[in-house]
């Protein structure tokens, strides 16, 4: 099986709610993405969906590496995109697009196999713990405490995450009315909450403790700026809570200090951001360590094809528990609190051709 | 897919040679060998090779499983372990297990395993390693001219035990090494004879003569404070790992970065711990190394491992009942398509070896040398077919 094409399909979808945090408040309604099919002379697609700014990067990285190449080889390849990002250091975009990439080829990958992808990564089918995730920092009251108890209600799910960095009444009122929400759910709903990279270390302290008098949190993310390992291990040795590190990290390397400091307690994974290749690694250096690793949310929940082949899987974030089915289907469904895949082979995306696509942009390469 | 039943079959081999380090420079030529078939309900079954038994212990956790969800399955099985630790007879048992499930896996898709496990090609580049303490000046230079021969530019010789002879043999492995590369790569090996101190002793004065790649188990397996100290201290890279069986007893070595080089091998958890044990070295900018093994046959898995260097290959004779279809080419083992590990078992060779087991010397694995870790015992006279160097 080798790769013939790639088409990269600039995207845009109206979201369910108003996405915010602390560092963008006002948020947004609209979310630009691009899908990506790699296509093979097997007549199996591949299928990402990527991030709309890194269009181009995929599409010279598929055409510079992938055309030619048996998408079965995945980790070599990976190898071979880690290598190009290493050569041009400041090539934007390079990580998410090797990231996007990746995850189609995997889906190709479980494709040949005719097996979802839990399969293929040797996993269990997963029920993947979940929780929810609003992401709901430009939410009213009543939007906040309507969106976790529809959560709870409709899918069972028994955590929540909240963003934070209003003012702290504001915040702890907010957190109060997560915890109520989903306790239609769970009695004990696991709480968390994300500063959004927006305090300061001693800010997290003092904030994360006078919210531990009232609640008890799960895990903090966002605790420090990203990269602020330093600060991210005095937070953890200052509060009861766990400190979630993950968000904005792309490479195994960025982990690295984390991990040698001990100043990570939770680890996030985000396929988007490292891919499917380096989720595996980040989750056994994790492992390592013996550090839970919790998946952070991607299109369709895709994520959930990890779970079961994870060795310290915890559990994984739902921002949306329905895909937009105008862009893309899923066949993983949110039920009872869980994540869970289908049999459908591969990753389970599959797009809706009706889709209005924004910004056309086809590179269609054969050889 | 199910996973039915379970076979183990146990032999002895003679092989073509003697194999030895320092704590046993005379060499041994009995192997003992094993074989685990994993039965399913479709006619095909997975194999492992060179384990014992313990099988029945952990079955249970596997059987009337799909062999396809050998990650999970690895995760339970480890779960199943928890009281008494994946460690000892039971961790091999978890290992035989996991190697005989990915061999399933990949036969299912109709693979071979390297590319199951998602590399480009199956290929890996090799080195040489004589296990060769026990060979003579002139069979350590027929030995490593061989394998300079298939392109093989790379050595690691046995040493430790005495300072002159070493010398001198490792000129001899560099110059058999010659004709495939200008600057051939030495290594050593001293399988954990020395004391950390004694070690850099004796490196240090090796350094004086020769640019060496990295010494091999220069300290204690579990030792991080001294394989650390050995590294800061010569400038070879320090390289460890055999004797150790799951990721969670690297845990010192690689966060207290004491190696630069991780030997992994099939005992280290199956495949399936051995890539976690791969990934944390990678995630540390670490280089892992598999092991020697029957036909090289776990190129495999290093082909798929990121961050792997280079694969030991030794060739004493020990597939008497195996057939395969891999080969050494260009200095790097070059792994056919047959799926799984591409390996076959000769049922009527096996019987037969079973039947009328074959005698020699020795066998092994062999003990601890005496003053190993304190004083250096070198050879006596006779029992080693190389003059000593003082």
């Amino acid at each position: 099986m080798k790769v013939t094409g790639i088409r990269v399909t600039g995207q845009t979808c109206r979201l369910s709610r108003r996405l915010a945090r602390a560092r963008s408040p006002a948020g947004r309604l609209t979310k630009n993405c691009c899908t990506v099919e790699l296509f093979t002379d097997a007549g199996h697609t591949g299928i990402a969906i990527g991030q709309e700014a890194s269009r181009q990067a995929i599409e010279k990285l598929a055409r510079d590496l992938l055309v030619g190449a048996d998408p079965r080889g995945v980790k070599g390849l990976w190898q071979r995109m880690g290598q190009a990002q290493s050569a041009r250091r400041r090539a934007p975009r390079l990580h998410e697009a090797t990231a996007a990439l990746d995850v189609a080829l995997w889906d190709l990958k479980s494709k040949a196999n005719d097996e979802p992808l839990w399969k293929t990564l040797g996993g269990a089918r997963p029920r993947a713990r979940a929780y929810a995730s609003g992401v709901d920092f430009a939410l009213s009251d009543d939007e906040l405490a309507d969106w976790y108890g529809t959560m709870a209600r409709k899918f069972g799910l028994r955590g929540g995450k909240l963003q934070v960095g209003h003012e702290p009444t504001t915040d702890v009122r907010r957190v109060g009315l997560m915890r109520k929400a989903l306790m239609q759910a769970s009695p004990e709903p696991e709480l968390m909450i994300d500063a959004d990279e927006s305090w300061l270390p001693k800010q997290t302290i003092r904030r994360t403790r006078a919210m531990e008098e009232r609640f008890d949190l799960t895990w903090v993310a966002g605790a420090t700026r990203r990269g602020d390992a330093t600060g991210s291990k005095r937070v953890s040795d200052a509060v009861s809570a766990a400190v979630c590190v993950g968000a904005g990290l792309a490479t195994l390397a960025e982990f690295l200090p984390y991990f040698q400091q001990r100043s990570a307690d939770v680890i996030q994974i985000d396929i988007g951001a490292i891919g499917i290749t380096g989720a595996l690694q980040l989750a056994d250096a994790a492992f390592g360590y013996e550090l839970p690793v919790t998946l952070a949310a991607a299109p369709g929940n895709i994520q959930a094809h990890l779970a079961g082949a994870l060795p310290y899987f915890m559990s994984l974030e739902v921002v949306d528990p329905i895909p937009p089915a105008q862009l893309y289907t899923s066949d993983v469904r949110i039920e009872q609190g869980a994540a869970i895949a289908g049999d459908a082979p591969g990753n389970g995306l599959a797009l809706s051709r009706a889709a209005p696509a924004s910004k056309p942009a086809r590179a269609t390469v054969r050889r | 897919m199910k996973i039915t039943g379970f076979r183990v079959e146990q032999y002895l081999m003679k092989m073509d040679r003697l194999v030895g380090d320092a704590n046993l420079p005379s060499g041994v030529e009995m192997l003992p060998g094993s074989i685990l078939w994993l039965e399913t309900d479709e006619n095909i079954s997975g194999i492992a090779l060179g384990y014992g038994g313990g099988i029945e212990s952990l079955f249970g956790a596997v059987e009337g499983a799909d062999p396809r969800e050998v990650v999970a399955l690895w995760i339970r099985m480890n779960d199943w372990l928890h009281k008494g630790g994946n460690e000892g007879a039971a961790s091999a048992a978890l290992s035989a297990i996991d190697m005989a499930l990915w061999d399933l896996k990949a036969k299912l898709a109709g693979e071979p395993l390297w590319r199951t496990l998602g590399a480009i090609e199956g290929r890996v580049k090799a080195y040489a390693s004589g296990l060769d303490y026990c060979l003579s000046d002139e069979e350590l230079f027929a030995f490593y001219r061989r394998m300079a021969e298939q392109g093989i530019a790379d050595g690691k010789l046995k040493v430790g035990l005495d300072l002159n002879a070493d010398l001198r043999r490792l000129g001899i492995m560099r110059d058999a090494l010659s004709v495939a590369s200008p600057r051939p790569g030495l290594m050593i090996d001293a399988n954990e004879y020395w004391s950390p101190k004694q070690a850099v002793r004796y490196i240090r004065q090796l350094e004086k003569h020769f640019d060496l790649l990295w010494v091999e188990e220069p300290a204690r397996r579990w030792d991080y404070d001294g394989l650390r100290l050995v590294s800061r201290q010569v400038s070879a890279a320090v390289a460890s790992g055999e004797n150790l069986h799951n990721l969670a007893q690297f845990y010192p070595l690689i966060a207290n970065r004491a190696v630069e080089v991780i030997n992994v091998w099939t005992g280290q958890s199956g495949v399936t711990g051995l890539m976690q044990i791969a990934h944390m070295a990678h995630a540390h900018g670490l280089e892992v190394s598999m092991m020697n093994a029957q036909a090289n046959y776990m190129a495999q898995v290093a082909a798929a491992l990121p961050s792997h260097n280079m694969m030991e290959v030794v060739d004493p004779g020990r597939e008497h009942c195996l057939e395969w279809d891999h080969r050494i080419e260009d200095g790097c083992i070059v792994l056919s398509d047959a799926p799984g590990w591409g390996i076959e078992i000769d049922e009527k060779r096996l019987r037969e070896l079973q039947a009328n087991p074959p005698t020699g010397r020795g066998r092994f694995p062999f003990p601890r040398r005496a003053g190993a870790g304190r004083y250096i015992v070198p050879p006596a006279p006779g029992e080693v077919p190389w003059k000593s160097g003082t």
